[in-house]
């Protein structure tokens, strides 16, 4: 096992995308690592092994969503992946990358703090006043190295930064260069090249896209999952991985998981799932990824402080702290969630009642 | 039956409304150039056949078959111009050949449609393959389509069917077969006997056909093509037809045929049934392409660009393009020859509304349905409702379109009026294609209140909005009223006419004569007013008299729009029987004044009615109902509500002073033995005027003394009845009601309080004040 607490898509699943590209007899668009269907099946997953290798599904939701990314991608279009926070815009798009460029990892985070140097280049200073602006002092951005090499650059949680460091984008996507004066030359994007940005729906209109850089966009919008089975078989999976990645032993059994994705469910959506009841929904995120990060986090409890087994008393404990990050009154949903709903279900529920109580009444 | 000559007949399976099945079907008819062309679809609708082919019809039309006798009952077989059965008349017509439907006749259709109801839940049902005439049967469990699809990785079967039959281009024979294969899969996993005995009763008059029969002269069987649905193809093919199966057709009902302009919505809705379109404007398109479904495409994308702009959004033309080439890219992913409505949209979404589906679902979509209305060529019999609705709708400049457009009119004008009647006489005769949307549309839909379409407020009107959408059903509705009446008129006389004998109260017979005004049809109107006479002098319901003389109080003051029209004449009649018919009500008014809670439930509303009228009404006398009123007041045999109601009333009017009205509550209250009654008595006081009772000292002094007196256990009993009279009351009442309430009690500090909240403006002493309220609220509570 290596050191490295997690390896990028392209790297853990190698495999696969080996397999794949040995396989893959359609076309593939220049500088494109496996033709687009490849890419597709890797996402998806295949029901069947592919050279003797299984392709696991690494996105479980409307497929058509992401053939239209794809799709997207094959052409100098680049791709917006938009959503609710935790709706995994971040995991398809690395997966995407690792498929199609064989390199996740050319990000720019975008935050109130992003300036242009971070989209283009900026330079080694203690280079630049020693010889002044030459090749080697100039330091290019993650997107300025994936348009050199002809990969796909990445641009996490765009609306993050303001508008006018946005524009920066435009004529980088349009075309296709940046120009480096200091250097008297042009840098020219190679085949190959392409950008996936992700936004936040909840930061819709805090820094607002111009209407010249959404053009160079196409939108794909991810949907909170609102299935059941299929929010459960997500957040099994990839609970999964974590704790391999994290060598964390205690599994959880399937009866926690679809308690704790129907709770997610019905505080998300304010309803119960028999439409019986209402609910406050807590203004915290209670996305999938935070399903999945409470499930781990139960998991890791109890592997360190509890008795080996996943529980509903690690649960209770780790949804406690997760739903509280944003505000007391959502202590206030859960414990009328827990006292109105819980508490007239069997089963684990139970169990979970009478743990949440105790701990909400402590808190 | 000898197999024989069937399987020498062309066959040519075809799905309806399908752009493929129709260019496929073409080019076979143009190779093998019959001399016959057979058509699935009602074969007593033959001689609708020159009709439906004629240069003046335009589709989408359709076959109405509709029940001459008995319950009125009716199917529809629609046509698009890619429908395969109409280019297959079109082609015969050009070609000057014979073209013959040979299904069922529209009476069996009809009276299987009826027994398939009355077995619902049987296996009856028809499968997806299988045109729309069965509008009311059940889906089917399991889905051979949808397990096709899925199993090619498509989300449903029309995408299936687009990408497997509709994109890719076929020739006729390959297209034949590919679809005949698919046919047999499907009919195996799902007989249906109705199915099968179509199929049965089509191989016969095929037979019948090649032998000579149904008019036609002997035909070599290869010189015939039949065009007929998949599945039933299929069972021809594989000889799979059982003659004994005739036997199980139902009896045929009595029924005519007739072709009716058909639309593009209704088409897209009856896509549930299997026979209609997702969005029957791309096959359109499709189908003026020559197939070309990327050039449909390009097209449905460019309108849907425009649309955006024309609304305020950015479409570019680059996104357009993008659109158009995702699209493309799309179906190559999804290994489709050419992209379909899903690319459509999927693309639309992603790059001309940015990610977000709302546009499309809102507006963009609808373009995709259409709003195509068909043209009926004019010789075909309209009948002579048909006949005067388009003509009243040309000469008014209504909407033709199936599309909800609003319709305005000011009722100053003569012209306007006309309109007026002509809208409410297809309201009343149940033509549907105009909804009252009040008089301001804009108004009435945000306040969510539309007053009644007819009706008292329908005649002092000066302005009238409409919602009026031409669908289909109006003209069904037309050709099956005809049993009613050969014009408008007569249509709305007989209705009215029906209902005035189903009248068993003045109201409804007041309310039949107002309906008569509105839609001017002075016999029914003149019948009414009969009515209105002969019940008025049994009746013995106080809220349906009352209603009546509201009716007939409001034609008597207002008159109505429809004066000029009616002729007047009737005025003095009219006016002497809204006197009668006062002066009846008054006369029931105590008899209809006693009796337990349930009896008098409607009194207070007919008492108020009735006021109303005494006061404006001069027509009628109005000394009668004061005397009568008065009466009712101190009477203490009626139930005490009523008494309550006139009690209020009269003190509204001033015709009783506030000191008497104390004198009234207080003795009603008195009355310790019986608490019941006195709270049912505020309870009607409280109903009309609250403010009076809790402003006057006097009477909340005398009301919290007889609270208190109140025995525990009637209290008890009374106290779900004085939550109720007290819960009525508003927030400005209450507020007042208290503030008595503490001044009698003398409860101190607080009354101050209650006090400064009447006179004082300064937020903070309010909001300060308003605490203490709030507790002596509780108090109140406690009392309570």
């Amino acid at each position: 096992m290596s050191a490295v607490i997690r390896l990028p898509a392209e790297q853990k699943y190698e495999a696969e995308l080996a397999a794949l590209a040995r396989k893959d007899e359609g076309s593939r668009p220049p500088g494109w690592r496996l033709s687009p269907r490849a890419v597709a099946t890797y996402i998806l997953g295949a029901g069947k092994p592919v050279d003797g290798v299984a392709i696991t599904p690494k996105f479980i939701g409307d497929a058509s969503l992401v053939e239209v990314a794809i799709a997207t991608l094959v052409s100098d279009r680049a791709l917006m992946l938009v959503g609710e926070p935790g709706t995994a815009k971040s995991w398809l798009s690395e997966h995407l990358c690792a498929a199609i460029s064989g390199d996740s990892s050319l990000i720019v985070q975008g935050t109130a703090g992003t300036s242009e140097d971070h989209i283009k280049y900026s330079w080694n200073y203690a280079l630049l006043l020693a010889e002044g602006p030459t090749e080697k002092a100039l330091v290019p951005s993650p997107i300025l190295r994936a348009m050199e090499a002809g990969k796909f650059a990445r641009f996490e949680e765009i609306t993050r930064t303001p508008a006018e460091i946005q524009d920066a984008l435009i004529s980088l996507l349009s075309e296709k260069q940046v120009a480096v004066p200091e250097l008297a030359r042009i840098a020219a994007a190679q085949r190959g090249f392409n950008l996936i940005a992700t936004a936040n729906t909840r930061d819709r209109g805090v820094n607002e896209m111009s209407a010249a850089l959404k053009r160079r966009f196409n939108f794909v919008t991810i949907p909170v999952v609102s299935d059941l089975r299929q929010e459960i078989e997500i957040v099994t999976k990839r609970e999964a991985e974590l704790r391999s990645d994290y060598q964390v032993e205690p599994t959880p059994p399937a009866e926690l998981v679809a308690m704790l994705v129907t709770m997610f469910q019905e505080l998300r959506a304010g309803v119960t799932k028999d439409r019986k009841t209402k609910v406050n929904p807590p203004s915290s995120v209670m996305s999938t990824a935070e399903a999945i990060s409470v499930l781990f986090n139960s998991a890791i409890l109890a592997q360190h402080f509890g008795d080996g087994a996943v529980g509903p008393k690690e649960l209770a404990r780790s949804l406690v702290g997760a739903v509280a990050k944003e505000s007391a009154e959502d202590l206030k949903s859960l414990r009328e969630y827990n006292e109105t709903v819980a508490k007239g279900r069997d089963g684990l529920w139970k169990t979970f009642h009478a743990e949440a109580r105790r701990i909400l009444k402590a808190s | 039956m000898s197999g024989s000559s069937l399987a020498r007949v062309h066959l040519f399976p075809v799905r309806h409304h399908s752009p493929r099945s129709t260019a496929m079907l073409r080019a076979f008819l143009e190779r093998v150039r019959p001399k016959v062309v057979l058509v699935e679809g009602p074969c007593d609708a033959d001689p609708l056949v020159d009709v439906l082919v004629d240069a003046k019809t335009e589709p989408p039309i359709a076959i109405l078959g509709y029940a001459t006798e008995g319950e009125p009952r009716s199917a529809l077989w629609p046509f698009a111009a890619y429908s395969p059965e109409w280019q297959a008349l079109r082609w015969a017509a050009e070609h000057e050949v014979t073209a013959r439907f040979i299904d069922v006749p529209v009476g069996v259709s009809l009276a299987h449609d009826r027994a398939s109801e009355e077995h619902e839940g049987e296996p009856y049902e028809d499968e997806g393959e299988e045109r729309g005439e069965h509008e009311a049967r059940a889906e089917p469990r399991f889905d051979p389509h949808q397990a096709a699809a899925e199993a090619r990785g498509l989300r449903g079967f029309e995408e299936l069917w687009e990408a497997c039959f509709e994109a890719p281009a076929y020739e006729p024979q390959q297209f034949r077969e590919a679809l005949l294969a698919h046919a047999a899969l499907v009919r195996e996993a799902h007989p249906v006997r109705w199915h099968r005995a179509r199929d049965a009763f089509m191989a016969a008059r095929i037979e019948a056909i090649v032998a000579g029969g149904e008019g036609v002269d002997g035909v070599d069987p290869e010189r015939i093509v039949a065009v007929v649905g998949a599945a039933h193809a299929a069972a021809f093919v594989a000889g799979d037809v059982d003659p004994a199966l005739l036997s199980t057709l139902p009896e045929a009902r009595p029924a005519a045929t007739t072709v009716i302009p058909y639309s593009f919505p209704r088409l897209a809705a009856q896509l549930g049934y299997g026979a209609g379109n997702r969005a029957p404007q791309y096959y359109q398109l499709a189908h003026e392409a020559g197939c070309d479904f990327r050039q449909a495409t390009l097209r449905a994308l460019l309108g849907f660009g425009a649309e955006l702009r024309s609304r305020g959004f950015a479409a570019s033309m680059a996104d357009t393009i993008e659109a158009y080439r995702l699209a493309r890219a799309l179906a190559d992913l999804r290994d489709k020859p050419e992209p379909g409505l899903d690319e459509v949209r999927e693309a639309c979404i992603a790059t001309l509304c940015h990610g977000d589906a709302g546009p499309v679902d809102a507006f963009l979509w609808r373009g995709m349905l259409g709003h195509r209305v068909g043209r009926v060529a004019e010789r075909i019999g309209k009948n002579s409702l048909q006949e005067e609705f388009w003509r009243e709708v040309d000469e008014r400049a209504l909407p033709r379109d199936d599309e909800p457009t609003e319709v305005a009119l000011l009722l100053r004008e003569p012209r306007a009026v006309e309109t007026s009647v002509f809208l409410h006489r297809l309201r009343v005769a149940g033509v549907p294609y105009a909804s009252y949307q009040g008089t301001y549309k804009d108004r009435a839909v945000r306040r969510g209140e539309v007053d009644e379409a007819g009706g008292v407020d329908a005649l002092g009107r000066m302005r009238e909005s409409w919602m009026a959408q031409w669908t289909p059903s109006t003209d069904i509705a037309l050709v099956e009223r005809i049993a009613l009446g050969s014009t408008l008129q007569q249509v709305t006389d007989q209705v009215l006419g029906q209902r005035l004998e189903e009248a068993t109260g003045t109201a409804d017979a007041a309310s039949v004569l107002l309906e008569a005004v509105v839609t001017v049809c002075p016999r029914p109107a003149a019948d009414a007013m009969r009515a209105c006479d002969r019940l008025a002098a049994t009746d013995d319901d106080l809220p349906s008299l009352a209603r009546a003389c509201m009716s007939l109080s409001g034609l008597v003051s207002y008159g109505s729009s429809r004066d000029v029209l009616m002729g007047g004449g009737s005025k003095a009649t009219l006016d002497a029987l809204c006197r009668k018919t006062f002066d009846r009500a008054v006369l029931r008014l105590r008899p209809a004044c006693t009796g337990d809670d349930d009896a008098v439930a409607e009194i207070p509303r007919a008492l108020q009615t009735l006021h109303d009228v005494a006061l404006s009404q001069p027509g009628v006398d109005r000394d009668v109902w004061l005397r009568a009123a008065a009466e009712l007041v101190e009477d203490y045999s009626i139930h005490p509500r009523a008494a309550g109601v006139a009690t209020a009333l009269l003190y509204l009017a001033r015709h009783v002073s506030e000191d008497d009205v104390a004198i009234y509550v207080g003795q009603r209250l008195s009355d310790t033995l019986h608490p019941q009654a006195g709270a049912a008595y505020l309870e009607g006081f409280l109903q009309i005027n609250a403010m009076v009772l809790v402003k006057n000292r006097a009477i909340v002094e005398t009301l919290d003394a007889w609270v208190c007196e109140v025995e525990p256990e009637t209290f008890r009993n009374i106290l779900p009845l004085l939550r109720r009279v007290f819960g009525a009351l508003g927030p400005t009442e209450r507020r007042t009601f208290l503030e008595n309430l503490i001044n009698a009690r003398g409860l101190g500090d607080r009354a101050a309080a209650a006090a400064t909240v009447i006179t004082t403006t300064d937020e903070a002493v309010l909001a300060e004040v308003s605490d203490d309220l709030d507790l002596a609220l509780d108090d109140l509570d406690d009392l309570l």
